[in-house]
């Protein structure tokens, strides 16, 4: 049930994960933006498709994209039901429940069609820069677009012991689990408010024995940060020519002659 | 000195604790004797409502957070409460960042400090990535990389397996013998403490009991049952075997090196096969 939020595709070596993260970041804001402001389904739904083909490549396991895609993919479905029912426009089809009359116009399928893309467009790009970088990369990069550092400690701390609380999420659920807590619907929603309830209480002991062992170690109150690495060439080129490439394809895309 | 948390329940009554310069110190006790308390008290994340704590001759009340923390290092119990960056490298160049080393000498202290534990192939690794043996290492190279002439440790070896366990004592050795580095050790696994121990405290409900080498301590049986402690396995059984099968053994030996060395004297030496080239470690 947590492997979703595994990062171990992010540690290992390949072309992409080598890249310097600042570049992958430009790179990937660069691609959110043409893909929000987008007015056509082909560039959001492009990108979605490289996106989702690089990380079926790095053998990130289809089931595990599938799953990480799951939570958006719902949002569109959402978004597609209710502007296909909302905008008006000419009928598609019409239902009938309960003797009332919902039509789905084309306009509205077409235009949720279009924002769920610009959704699954948009996701797809965090998702594949967080499947060849590690968070701490990309929370050091970050900080050379300077992003306060206090935000960066937190997310520094927040990544380093979502994993922690992770686990013993896990360890409780198996716990309740071989006591029969998840046999019936009602025990299920009991079991879970109390993992939920033990697991907050956790985490705020958790929170006072690091800061004591923080303090242990010299903490002033401002995360010790080292400094940033100088970018390569190569990844200085990349962060200037591939936006510049993204663009291009926004224009194309856009005026395309149909 | 004397501390009683604010709910009333007293961890530790008249304590005198005292620990030479470059000694090797374990404190045995049994869960909920005021060990970790002690320790607390000794790096002064807890102020004792009576008594001080003075460390190299200096009242730790005087000193600042961070002339303190380079004098006396603390390695918990449980590595998740002390590795709290993403990576093994970030995280040993915590400390040496907050003391406001240039970074040149950080990444010195954090190659060293890996070194010194075996963990140098770990430097690059998220530590939520670690086994538990691999975390309790690098948890104490990251204090070592603040270089401390004080090492506290609460329960190092617990959870880890037996290599890791002897792993872990023979590092804590070095550190003592070869940099001269003072430790100080809380645990009740007493297996291995008699090879590396100079002294010994033991603890029972916040007071000590009593303190000595080794071999005064697991001496006195009636102390270590009242202590809910034990003999070391190997001392235990030659025990049991001069109590109840009247071998006569000299003294009581405490380390397995020991204990052959007096059963050789009891055994006729026909019986004794020498295998030329073969010594045990």
């Amino acid at each position: 049930m947590f492997e979703v939020f595994s990062d171990i595709f992010a540690c290992r070596e390949n072309a992409l994960s080598r890249v310097d993260p600042r570049p992958k970041l430009i790179i990937a804001l660069s691609l959110i933006l043409t893909v929000i402001v987008s007015q056509g389904v082909l560039l959001p739904a492009g990108v979605a498709a490289v996106c989702v083909g690089t990380m079926l490549a790095l053998r990130v396991p289809p089931r595990l994209v599938l799953l990480r895609l799951s939570p958006p993919l719902g949002i569109v479905v959402v978004l597609v039901v209710l502007k296909a029912f909302l905008t008006p426009g000419r009928r598609l089809v019409l239902l009938t429940l309960f003797g009332y009359d919902f039509n789905a116009t084309v306009e509205g399928i077409t235009q949720g069609l279009l924002l769920g893309s610009r959704v699954l467009g948009a996701v797809s790009v965090v998702l594949l820069l967080s499947t060849v970088t590690p968070a701490y990369k990309v929370f050091a990069g970050l900080r050379w677009f300077r992003v306060p550092e206090v935000w960066v400690e937190i997310a520094f701390l927040v990544y380093r012991y979502v994993f922690v609380l992770l686990e013993q999420a896990s360890d409780v659920q198996a716990a309740q689990r071989v006591r029969l807590g998840y046999s019936s619907i009602g025990r299920s929603l009991s079991s879970m408010g109390i993992l939920a309830g033990t697991v907050m209480a956790q985490s705020m002991e958790q929170a006072l024995r690091t800061h004591e062992a923080m303090m242990i170690r010299g903490y002033q109150g401002r995360y010790p940060f080292g400094p940033l690495p100088a970018m390569k060439t190569i990844d200085q080129a990349l962060a200037v020519v591939a936006p510049c490439l993204v663009a291009a394809a926004y224009l194309l895309a856009e005026w395309w002659p149909r | 000195m004397t501390f009683a948390y604010q709910e009333g329940t007293r961890a530790l009554e008249g304590i005198d604790f005292r620990v030479e310069s470059g000694e090797f110190v374990a404190m045995l006790a049994s869960n909920g004797s005021g060990k970790t308390t002690l320790i607390k008290v000794l790096v002064g994340l807890l102020k004792p409502q009576h008594g001080k704590v003075h460390i190299e001759g200096e009242d730790i009340r005087n000193l600042s957070w961070k002339d303190l923390y380079q004098k006396v290092g603390l390695v918990l119990q449980n590595p998740v409460d002390q590795l709290f960056a993403p990576t093994v490298e970030e995280d040993v160049a915590y400390g040496p960042r907050n003391l406001g080393l240039v970074e040149s000498e950080v990444q010195a202290r954090v190659t060293e400090a890996l070194e010194w534990v075996a963990a140098a192939d770990l430097r690059f690794r998220a530590t939520h990535h670690l086994s538990f043996g691999e975390q309790k290492r690098v948890c104490v190279a990251g204090v070592l990389a603040m270089r401390p002439s004080i090492l506290i440790l609460d329960e190092p070896t617990a959870g880890l397996d037996p290599a890791g366990e002897a792993l872990m004592m023979r590092l804590l050795n070095r550190l003592n013998r070869e940099q001269g580095m003072t430790v100080i050790l809380a645990t009740h696994s007493v297996d291995l403490l008699p090879l590396f121990a100079d002294r010994m405290y033991v603890l029972r409900q916040g007071k000590v009991l009593k303190e000595g080498p080794a071999d005064e301590i697991f001496c006195d049986h009636e102390m270590i049952d009242h202590a809910c402690l034990r003999l070391p396995y190997v001392a235990d059984l030659l025990h049991t075997m001069k109590q109840y099968d009247g071998v006569m053994i000299n003294g009581l030996p405490l380390t397995v090196g020991e204990a052959r060395l007096r059963l050789l004297e009891l055994i006729p030496e026909e019986m004794i096969v020498k295998r030329p080239g073969v010594h045990p470690e």
